[in-house]
């Protein structure tokens, strides 16, 4: 059998980052796919030592410009666990209200991305005018539309008052009308759905034996969140969204279904908010270990952090959504048309600055 | 906070992972730490921790990686193992044998050598308890 091996990135229209593909093909069939990462890895990870423990969530912030809020977030709680600090209930729930606008936001950029990637750029231009409301909502909240400075060791930098909160949970239900008509092209619209759908499918066995999260494993029929073990998610209204089929049109309709949910749940949140403080004192220095697992757009993340009693951190690890994604992909794109392996890529929502921080 | 840690030697660990994976267990993530030296320019001992999840609940098998040494790769019962060896591979020096997939130390091409083994610092020699006494070794 004659083989054509063909390069695919690092850089390519439907890639925002550099990831690189060896695609060996029969044909126009591939027959294996081969990953090389390492375009913009920075070892972020090797500075915990280097900075003082309550500085370091400015480079956590750092590792992505989509997940920044939710890599600070879980830098912090990490410590937070080391450090046993008893965060006041306000600031989780100001946690979860930014969390939430993370997940909004950055579902709205994959949309958009898929839209560009199938040729619909009217759609593409659409989806990212949305996703702008939501940035404006971050930066009337925190200052910042990509890095936001608002978390800290023990709770958050800065509150948001009641009436604000009120404000943009009325100013996200206000927008839902337009995203349904959005979200509903990418649901029913022939050519979208005839792009997607039945392609490169993932049974749910294979998804856990694949050790896949997020959207990705709910796509395949897994009732599987981080959120539904997490006490700042204790006693809202919310279940997992999930979908049985397992293809790129699945993954589609999670995110979709995820950003309504996402809304409903900050209008929930915003409508109990605690009186308790936004902080308390990170007196002292960590000293012990902890993981923390999170549940970020793209999936479950993992924080590992272990201290010494210095201000210095001995270890600071991250494992991304993407890191565990990746290999999965490789078995997936086994068997496809070459012309199917850019949109396949896409669907796991790739991020290769979290991947390799 | 507690954590659910057992203590592992190298060999024990392929029968411990496949263990685990007929349990139904998912492989979360592999980490390292490079341990403290005793003096600067020795070859610090790496410790790795699998992570897996059962249910919801999270368990870790602990192993430590002498300077040198082998630890068996995990990859043929966990293929995404391959992405988490590779990596400690290449920052560690910690050498997996049998990886599905192996780089060969390329996978983020650094500039520098196992650049995470030598970010431990040195441990220091405690002072004497009293003045005047010796130090202790």
């Amino acid at each position: 059998m004659k083989t054509t091996i063909i390069p695919l990135g690092p850089q390519h229209p439907v890639l925002p980052e550099p990831l690189s593909f060896d695609l060996v093909l029969d044909n126009e069939r591939v027959i294996e796919a081969i990953p090389s990462i390492g375009f913009i890895h920075r070892g972020l990870e090797l500075l915990a030592p280097k900075r003082d423990f309550e500085e370091f969530v400015m480079i956590a912030e750092r590792i992505c410009g989509i997940c920044s809020f939710m890599h600070g977030m879980g830098y912090c709680s990490a410590v937070e666990d080391v450090m046993a600090l008893p965060v006041p209930r306000r600031a989780l729930q100001l946690r979860v209200i930014l969390a939430e606008l993370s997940r909004v936001h950055s579902h709205l950029l994959w949309l958009g991305l898929a839209a560009d990637a199938f040729g619909f750029e009217n759609l593409f231009m659409q989806t990212w005018r949305l996703r702008e409301d939501v940035l404006d909502i971050f930066e009337e909240t925190t200052g910042g539309r990509v890095i936001f400075n608002i978390v800290k060791v023990g709770g958050m930098r800065k509150d948001v008052d009641d009436a604000t909160l009120a404000r943009i949970a009325a100013k996200l239900e206000s927008i839902k009308p337009q995203l349904k008509q959005i979200t509903d092209v990418f649901l029913n619209d022939y050519t979208v759905r005839n792009r997607l759908a039945g392609l490169a499918v993932l049974s749910g066995a294979q998804a856990r034996e694949l050790c896949v999260v997020g959207p990705m494993l709910r796509a395949s029929g897994v009732a599987e969140d981080q959120r539904t073990r997490s006490p700042m998610y204790a006693g809202l209204d919310w279940e997992v969204v999930t979908e049985p089929d397992g293809d790129c049109y699945s993954r589609c309709r999670v995110r979709v279904r995820e950003i309504f949910q996402s809304i409903n749940l900050i209008s929930q949140v915003a409508g109990k908010m605690a009186a308790d403080g936004v902080a308390v004192k990170a007196a002292g220095a960590p000293n012990g270990e902890a993981f923390f697992r999170a549940e970020q757009p793209r999936g479950e993340v993992v924080y590992y952090v272990r201290g010494n009693g210095t201000r210095f951190l001995e270890r600071f690890r991250v494992r991304t959504p993407t890191f565990a994604n990746v290999p999965a992909v490789i078995k997936l794109l086994k068997g496809v048309e070459l012309a199917d392996v850019p949109t396949i890529i896409l669907t796991i929502d790739p991020c290769i600055s979290c991947m390799e921080r | 906070m507690t954590m659910d840690i057992t203590q592992l030697a190298p060999q024990e660990l392929p029968a411990r992972v496949s263990e685990l994976a007929g349990a139904g267990a998912r492989l979360v993530q592999i980490s390292a730490v490079a341990l403290p030296v005793t003096a600067a320019g020795e070859t610090p001992a790496v410790e790795l921790t699998y992570s897996f999840d059962k249910n919801g609940a999270l368990s870790h098998q602990r192993l430590l990686a002498a300077p040198g040494g082998k630890v068996p790769s995990v990859s043929g019962v966990y293929f995404p193992a391959f992405l988490y060896e590779n990596e400690i591979h290449e920052q560690f020096g910690v050498d997996f044998e049998g990886m599905a997939v192996d780089f060969k130390g390329t996978l983020y091409k650094t500039a520098v050598r196992v650049p995470f083994a030598v970010a431990a610092p040195v441990k220091k020699t405690p002072p004497p308890a009293n003045p005047g006494e010796p130090q202790a070794k």
